[in-house]
């Protein structure tokens, strides 16, 4: 466990000393969350681009970690209204980019679990039409470990029978529309950075509706190292109303294929229970 | 709204596209034509066998016997971590950038001016892989925009050769069987063709080819008679006649695996595949030729279907393996040129057949000891076998101890000579064959086949048959089967051979050393420590003006795990991975 945990420590500090040129960008707002690592993701992820700290977007996730592994954390900016394109970061992690999320119907929410490293900001951002990226986040304290622990199915000597199964559920819209679909993956996520297991983890989700006229895309997510092992997500999709089933396609890093026809809900099933993130009592305010 | 909406839909699923790769881009690299002229473009190696027909000879003069001793080493590349097991590859060398795997199905891009790593690809592998015989790759193949490799999980990856992103992934057979892949694989018109592992598992060989840009299966041929073909998704023949050669159902196990790869003569469009030995090897169970097991197989590109056929040990009962290259060549004789192929079998013959129709040409002993057959018989191109010397049935009834009557055969079941690459070179006209000088106990025990599990029905021990060596470098004239020199290697030799027009045959040793020798004389005229066993195949290729010469040291392979006597002579060499790179600097 304590090399485990130098293996980390190294990573971070290279990734530090690569990327420690830029100057600090001029009028940047200053980071209410006071991270260190602010300036240096600011410039790697939203370069030239406005950024505002705006509390419209609810990033919710566990005050502490108790699986680092496992943090469950959401990212909703429904409230802004049209997004195009939704980030999730863990500021301290090796890999501090957790997914991009391309809602395009769908509304701008997206849920799922990531490892986390250590104590850390973990922030959600969402780019509306007009190019300026909305920014919130929330602290999480945890002990160190999740990004180079070996994931639990190392252990398993049968991790590569089930590799790419995906079970899912699509409940009815709700009142405005949205669709709850939740999506499970068995797949290690390896992150690459524990010796001699190498990197190897989903990159890219698409989810089309079967209609009778085509199959026009839903959302895109672009997943990353960070996104626990067997990753969940959760969605809230607007599938047309002809809609015959929503079909999920993608890949991971080393080209392994995932496939997945996912009916649409029974007749007389009722929407998902989804309450606003105020209401849910482990959340961590703004 | 609406139609913001819709527009939006259609960006994304335009990206989705691009991202997956399903738009061939055209980002240039070599062409099927490239590869096919390759063994005459000396500033790049494009295919393993350092041509088509896998001669392993160069062109290139700067290097030559005299100036070999200014030859020095540039840089070193490791492969890192802590799988430093049998490194076997041939590295492959374009525009720049040599690609080269490792053990553990892993494939390296590095700057072949500086050795600075551009990429790795870094396979995850079940823990469920069964590879008979270490962890080895033997190459990548390089064709336009994509670089290749098969792997241990029986898998064949196409990355983009720039960044090392995955473009497909396509599983080749279920190494939960048996199967895995350790070859490296050829490209011929647009087609990618590999062969498959296993041979001890009890799985049926097959030579298939797939679609390079989109690794879709165009056809595939099993090798064992009796089990059908496909070709663009329909079965096509049937391979042989069935229950020709094989009694009942053995054929659905009967091996005859295409571990090696092949090679290929664009001379006479004709694929040549080697298959392994037939299951279990206890050769009492399956009466008969066995075919095609222990053959070579001359095979249609575009079909898949067999065109001829040549079985070197028919009915096979020590393991002798028919998968050893068949590497083609213009035989000079009597002021004639005949298209030939030379092949030196495990089984200790060296072979030259007529590559147009399979009809031996000439065979004879390129090494000291052979027990299981007086000869070959030049009419009919069969063993003169020594019946006494095919290890004895197994007890039939439960005794305790049924195993059958032991014998000491030569060459051991390691082969005469084993996956190591010969060369040819069109100067000296002779085949510079590493060679091995082994026998063995063996005996024969009672077996049934299990899914999955090894299929052997026999016992086996290793051991030399001299004290002061087991490797053999030999030059062989296939004119006349004589050996015209001969350089011996304390230890077993595992590496491949190059040959150059400057008069020079390079191999590797388990000692750690990549040699030089005079191509006409044998003497050895240089030599450089790597650090560990060299059991890779040595390059050599032109860039800014400057000769160089590449190959992988880190000793393994099937000789520590399998070598009985030998292994306890090998186990104080020491493991590595690593890339290293030579040149002769300008005056």
């Amino acid at each position: 466990m304590r090399n485990v945990l130098l293996l980390c420590r190294i990573g971070l500090s290279g990734a530090m000393l690569v990327i420690a040129t830029p100057a600090f960008a001029a009028g940047s707002p200053s980071d209410p969350l006071n991270s260190v690592m602010w300036d240096m993701l600011r410039e790697q992820y939203f370069a030239g681009a406005p950024v505002v700290f705006d509390n419209a977007v609810k990033v919710t996730a566990p005050a502490a970690a108790e699986d680092t592994r496992a943090v469950p954390i959401s990212v909703d900016a429904t409230a802004l209204g049209r997004v195009v394109e939704m980030v999730a970061i863990a500021d301290l992690n090796p890999f501090p980019l957790v997914l991009r999320y391309h809602p395009g119907t769908a509304a701008p929410y997206i849920a799922t679990r990531i490892k986390i490293q250590q104590a850390t900001a973990v922030r959600g951002a969402a780019r509306t039409d007009d190019g300026v990226w909305h920014v919130s986040g929330v602290l999480v304290d945890a002990a160190g470990g999740g990004c180079s622990a070996p994931p639990t199915s190392y252990a398993q000597k049968d991790w590569a029978d089930h590799v790419g199964e995906v079970q899912a559920r699509l409940w009815p819209a709700d009142p405005d529309g949205a669709a709850r679909l939740r999506l499970r993956i068995r797949h290690p996520n390896d992150t690459g950075l524990v010796d001699g297991i190498p990197a190897y983890f989903v990159e890219t989700l698409q989810i089309d509706a079967q209609t009778p006229g085509g199959s026009p895309v839903l959302a895109r997510i672009d997943s990353l190292e960070p996104v626990s092992e067997n990753p969940v997500y959760s969605l809230d999709l607007r599938p047309p109303p002809d809609a015959t089933a929503l079909v999920l396609h993608g890949r991971d890093n080393q080209g392994g294929e995932i496939r997945a026809t996912i009916p649409m809900p029974p007749r007389g099933a009722k929407p998902a229970m989804s309450p606003g993130p105020s209401a849910q009592p482990w959340s961590v305010g703004q | 709204m609406k139609r913001l909406v819709t527009s939006l839909a259609l960006a994304a699923s335009l990206t989705a596209f691009s991202a997956t790769g399903v738009l061939a881009a055209d980002a240039g690299g070599p062409s099927s034509d490239d590869l096919l002229k390759s063994a005459t473009n000396t500033e790049a190696v494009l295919t393993y066998g350092m041509g088509p027909q896998a001669q392993r000879f160069s062109p290139l003069t700067d290097l030559n016997a005299d100036t070999v001793k200014k030859l020095v080493p540039v840089w070193s590349f490791s492969f890192g971590g802590e799988k430093q097991r049998g490194q076997e590859a041939q590295p492959i060398i374009y525009d720049g950038t040599i690609y080269v795997t490792g053990s553990y199905s892993r494939l390296y891009a590095v700057d072949a001016r500086t050795g600075h790593k551009k990429w790795e690809y870094n396979h995850r592998l079940p823990d469920g892989i069964m590879p008979c015989c270490d962890v080895v790759n033997r190459g990548a193949a390089i064709y336009k925009d994509k670089i290749y490799f098969a792997t241990l999980d029986a898998r064949l990856v196409a990355l983009n050769r720039e960044t090392g992103k995955v473009v497909w992934n396509k599983k080749l057979q279920d190494y939960k069987e048996g199967y895995s892949n350790t070859a490296a694989p050829l490209i011929i018109d647009g087609k990618i063709i590999t062969g498959n592992s296993g041979g001890e598992f009890g799985v049926i060989g097959m030579v298939e080819a797939r679609d390079a840009e989109t690794g879709e299966l165009v056809w595939q041929r099993p090798t064992i008679e009796g089990n059908v073909g496909t070709l663009n998704g329909k079965e096509s023949t049937v391979t042989g006649k069935t229950n020709a050669s094989w009694p009942g159902d053995m054929y659905k196990t009967g091996g005859g695996a295409t571990w090696l790869g092949g090679t290929y003569d664009p001379e006479t469009k004709t694929l040549f595949f080697g298959t392994g030995n037939p299951a279990p090897w206890n050769s009492h169970l399956r009466p008969g030729d066995n075919l095609y097991t222990s053959s070579t197989l001359a095979i249609n590109p575009d079909n898949g279907e067999i065109k001829w056929h040549y079985q070197t040990t028919p009915h096979d009962g020590w393991d002798f393996d028919g998968v050893n290259e068949f590497v083609s060549f213009d035989l000079k004789k009597d002021g004639k040129v005949v298209k030939a192929g030379g092949k030196a079998d495990r089984n200790g013959f060296f072979y030259v057949i007529d590559r147009t129709n399979g009809k031996l040409i000439n065979a004879s002993p390129f090494v000291t000891k052979i027990t299981w057959a007086k000869g070959i018989d030049i009419e009919t191109g069969r063993p003169i076998y020594i019946d006494d010397n095919r290890p004895g049935a197994p007890a039939t009834a439960d005794a305790h101890d049924a195993k059958g009557k032991s014998v000491f055969a030569a060459p051991a079941f390691l082969g005469a000579k084993n996956w190591m690459p010969m060369a040819y070179n069109p100067q000296t006209e002779l085949f510079y064959v590493p060679a091995n000088e082994w026998g063995m106990d063996i005996w024969n025990e009672p077996i049934t086949y299990k899914k999955g599990a090894a299929y052997l029905g026999a016992g086996f021990t290793i051991k030399p048959l001299y004290d002061d060596y087991i490797g053999a470098l030999r030059a062989v004239d296939p004119k006349t089967g004589k050996i015209v020199w001969e350089y011996k290697n304390p230890a077993p030799l595992w590496g491949g051979v190059l040959t150059t027009a400057g008069n020079l045959v390079f191999t590797g040793t388990p000692e750690g050393y990549l040699k030089a020798f005079d191509a006409k004389s044998g003497q050895e005229v240089w030599k450089f420590q790597t650090g560990s066993g060299v059991v890779g195949s040595p390059v050599t290729w032109k860039m800014d003006g400057e000769q160089y010469v590449a190959v992988v040291s880190g000793w393994g392979g099937a000789v520590p795990l399998w070598g009985g006597d030998v292994a306890k002579l090998v186990k104080d060499i020491n493991q590595g991975g690593s890339l290293w790179v030579f040149k002769l600097p300008k005056a």
